[in-house]
């Protein structure tokens, strides 16, 4: 027989298992879209070279010269590559929070998670180390795929440090995912915001460009936007092209104070607007 | 673990944003539920009953801690409505809308393996509660087919093993018969009786009378955010017995329905169509000195009576004498500016 529910607070590993049950929901589900997971790795190679044969059309001979000039590197098909293999993850941050909370309301399976002594951040982990998972796959096989096709080597500078860039970035990043998931429960849409949001994400972060050629008012706020460390701490660790303060940890612990604060702000801001959902309509409202 | 509610004074106001023109809007209140008080004690088979828009979903979204209600408490399992929402969640097991709520891209199995994970079962206990669920749902043919495959009954079918996941002392039911044809709802109502015998509480709406007359024990009905009455079976309809119940069937137009209602000695009537004929319902303290007059004004205003009868004290009866409607009708409450 089966133990009866235990009123009250689930051990830490039960919530685990809770979270970890979300995880591989998600995974099994993709798995049941396979030409999806194929476009996934194709899409970053693809808004990597469109900028390649620009930057080639537009400064011929002198293109990769002129380029480490500005960026300090004159690998322009590797930063490319990087800029969009992050902005894979980045973007993925917010579609699956986004979809997550969307594709359920709609059919209804929030409201029935909802009925469950299972809480919103528990579920949420689990939906952001699936988004991790899929992320961090298509970024590699992408960035190593990229590398291949257009002849360069993958394995340049120090890959650990380039690795732990982005893991550091991807905790504040799903703190600001988290916000943007509370924005997708309360207005009950979101493709139109989060297409609006991946331009002024690629944007910030600078998937093509150094940030450094923003005008200073939009890099105040590139900089204020944790994927501008993460991409910047990757290409400086790959290539070279100088990090913000000129020290590898320096930067790092600039993400890591994101670290501290994004998610507990995220997770706040959810909180809230799950709170007044509640008070309204309910949870299950689409 | 008591399957024990106590719902006292329970209100909730909806307030919706009504668009007047591109920019304009205002808001408005509806209220769906003004004041529920009822107590269900454990292991009762409660039924709540009214008509389309009388707030039973409102109330259990209030109770299944969905909706924060606007006032009012209740107490559900021994544990107080918002303060102990998790244990309330846990020590209840809820079907609210249908085949809805489930992961249409998996199979039966992998939704209740993962609900049973939310509902913290450990991993083998969660396997094993799915595998006796889909055995005693007789699912077991279709248990490892993606839920898209499955025709809307069985998904009904599959949203109720997953209520059922926690093995919860309190079981809440929202219209869990709504798509399913007869043989499947008596079916379901069989496994319902069950499980009540087994001695879980359980909590099920509907706006069929005769559900509510055969299956429950006792039964709340509803209407307009309110309870009417409450009480067993027997005892709601013996609030009745003073009254005769006539029913009329046959071409009867709305004149002729007014004409009876204003007759001396009938106290209440409703029309309903049934089957492309008119089902005209007659409450009488006495029915036998009411009859040849009514035969006489219905003939009068040409209605074509092609069968009266007395009838048995139904819980619809009950309902009707309460409002004057049927439960047929939609009673949507009206926003109020
Ligand atoms: N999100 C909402 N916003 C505004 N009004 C609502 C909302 N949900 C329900 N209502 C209104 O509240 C009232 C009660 O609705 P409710 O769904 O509780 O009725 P019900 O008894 O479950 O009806 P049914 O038998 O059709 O399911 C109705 O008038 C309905 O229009
Ligand atoms: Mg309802």
């Amino acid at each position: 027989m089966p133990r009866p529910p235990r009123a009250g607070r689930p051990t830490f590993g039960q919530t685990l298992s809770a979270a970890l049950a979300e995880t591989q929901l998600r995974l099994i589900n993709i798995t049941r879209y396979p030409g999806q997971m194929i476009m996934e790795v194709v899409i970053p190679i693809v808004f990597a070279a469109m900028p390649m044969f620009l930057g080639r059309a537009a400064g011929g001979d002198q293109a990769a010269v002129n380029f480490e000039a500005n960026t300090g590197t004159a690998n322009y098909v590797a930063y490319m590559l990087i800029g969009s293999s992050v902005f894979t993850i980045v973007s993925g941050a917010f579609w699956h929070v986004a979809y997550w909370i969307r594709f359920e309301q709609e059919t209804g399976t929030l409201e029935a998670v909802y009925l469950s002594p299972t809480s919103t951040f528990t579920l949420a982990s689990g939906v952001a180390l699936y988004s991790v998972i899929r992320g961090l796959v298509t970024a590699l096989i992408a960035y190593g795929l990229g590398c291949l096709i257009f002849q360069v080597n993958p394995l340049t500078g120090d890959l650990w440090l380039a690795l732990l860039f982005i893991l550091s970035g991807l905790v504040p990043l799903y703190g600001m995912a988290l916000i943007f998931g509370a924005v997708v429960l309360r207005v009950k849409e979101s493709s139109a915001i989060v297409n609006l949001m991946q331009w002024v994400v690629s944007f910030l972060m600078g998937m093509y460009f150094p940030v450094a050629t923003l005008p200073p008012f939009l890099r105040a706020i590139a900089f204020l936007f944790p994927p501008t460390w993460m991409t910047n701490g990757v290409r400086s660790a790959l290539l070279g092209v100088g990090y913000f303060f000129d020290a590898w940890y320096l930067d790092l612990s600039v993400l890591w104070v994101f670290m501290l604060f994004a998610p507990l702000f995220g997770f706040w801001v959810f909180n809230r607007v799950e709170r007044s959902v509640q008070r309204n309509e309910g949870i299950g409202q689409f | 673990m008591s399957g024990h509610v106590l719902v006292d004074q329970l209100a909730k106001t909806y307030v919706t944003r009504q668009r007047r023109g591109l920019f304009k809007s205002e808001t408005k209140e509806v209220p769906a539920l003004r004041g529920v008080s009822l107590e269900i004690k454990t292991g009762e088979l409660f039924g709540l009953l009214g008509p389309n828009g009388a707030g039973k979903t409102t109330l259990i979204k209030c109770l299944t801690t969905l909706l924060l209600p606007t006032s009012g408490r209740a107490v559900i399992n021994g544990f107080e409505l918002t303060k102990d929402d998790n244990a309330i969640r846990a020590t209840t097991g809820c079907m609210l809308m249908g085949e809805r709520g489930l992961y249409w891209k998996l199979t039966a199995r992998e939704n209740l393996v993962f609900f049973g994970a939310l509902y913290h079962l450990s991993p083998r206990d969660r396997r094993k509660r799915a595998e006796d669920l889909i055995e005693q749902l007789d699912l077991g043919e279709i248990a490892d087919r993606a839920l898209e495959s499955y025709s809307s009954g069985q998904r009904m079918k599959v949203a109720f093993a997953k209520a059922l996941i926690n093995d919860a002392p309190l079981l809440i039911l929202d219209e869990p018969t709504n798509t399913l044809d007869v043989p499947s709802a008596r079916e379901l109502r069989a496994v319902v009786r069950q499980l009540n015998d087994q001695g879980k509480t359980v909590i099920y709406t509907t706006h069929i009378m005769s559900e509510a007359e055969t299956l429950c024990d006792r039964v709340a009905i509803v209407d307009h955010g309110q309870v009417l009455a409450i009480g067993t079976v027997p005892e709601l309809k013996a609030s009745l017995k003073r009254e005769a119940v006539l029913r009329i069937e046959g071409v009867i137009s709305s004149r002729a329905s007014q004409a009876v209602a204003a007759l001396g000695g009938v106290t209440r009537t409703a029309v309903q169509a049934v089957n492309g004929h008119t089902e005209l319902t007659v409450m009488s303290a006495n029915a036998t000195i009411l009859l040849p007059r009514l035969i006489e004004t219905l003939t009068e205003h040409q209605a074509v009576i092609q069968k009266i009868a007395p009838e048995e004290v139904t819980l619809e009866d009950v309902f009707i004498a309460r409002t004057g409607r049927t439960l047929a009708e939609d009673t949507r409450a009206v926003p109020q500016s």
